[in-house]
């Protein structure tokens, strides 16, 4: 499945949605690992911690719809792995782009891509689902990444 | 985590194409968006871009002309 397909199941859009902030974690933990810049280490560490509580939000979800799953590990090694086969990892990811991730507003530029994706995905996916309080999740979930954004901008208008 | 699937394909030009597409098209036919953070269009800019940050585009999608093709970066 190279790219959303856009007729994704509310069960599917929640393990993408799963996956995706997942990989957000792990590209904020690479970040906060990589970067000498402490204003930097530290919003990647709380950004970092942000997308692990969307991600305990996103299994509650699930497991609201789907009450034969009940152990996160479950679902992250049967289902969640299983749907986001392919593509990359976020080390290689992080190892694709280490020519365009050298400097601090380098790496703000890129988390910036990645969370306007995030902002997409939800934005799209809450307006597909039916199931009220799985919306409700979604549009929440697209406005703290919008949050996100606005605060890696204004880190961004700080170190430019 | 499996990053290709939420990058959502766009058309990418790169500066050339870029500048040859400018060049090519009347100006009031095309928006140049440029969607960085203020600081970085002050110090410099694309003669005509249009500022409207990341953090803003969402909730001011209804300043672009829907029927102009868009030239973001």
């Amino acid at each position: 499945m190279p790219f959303l397909r856009g007729d994704e199941t509310t069960q599917e859009i929640i393990v993408l949605a799963y996956g995706m902030e997942e990989g957000l974690r792990g590209f904020y933990t690479a970040v906060s690992e990589r970067t000498d810049d402490p204003d930097v280490a530290g919003l990647a560490d709380k950004l970092s911690e942000i997308e692990e509580r969307h991600k305990e939000r996103l299994f509650a979800l699930y497991v609201s719809m789907h009450s034969t799953i009940a152990l996160r590990e479950t679902f992250e090694s049967d289902i969640v792995t299983g749907i986001m086969e392919g593509g990359f990892t976020t080390e290689e990811f992080m190892d694709h782009n280490r020519d365009a991730m050298t400097t601090v507003p380098d790496l703000l530029s890129i988390a910036m891509m990645l969370e306007t994706q995030a902002l997409d995905l939800y934005m799209r996916y809450s307006e597909k689902i039916q199931d009220a309080p799985g919306k409700g999740v979604l549009y929440d979930l697209a406005e703290e990444e919008k949050g996100h954004l606005t605060r890696l901008g204004r880190l961004m208008e700080k170190k430019v | 985590m499996q990053w290709k699937q939420f990058i959502t394909p766009v058309a990418s030009l790169d500066a050339d194409a870029a500048r040859a597409f400018i060049g090519d098209h009347k100006e009031g036919t095309y928006t140049l968006l440029d969607v960085r953070q203020p600081g970085e269009y002050e110090k410099a800019r694309i003669p005509g871009a249009r500022l409207v940050p990341l953090p803003e585009l969402a909730d001011r999608l209804e300043e672009l002309d829907p029927d102009r093709p868009v030239i973001a970066y």
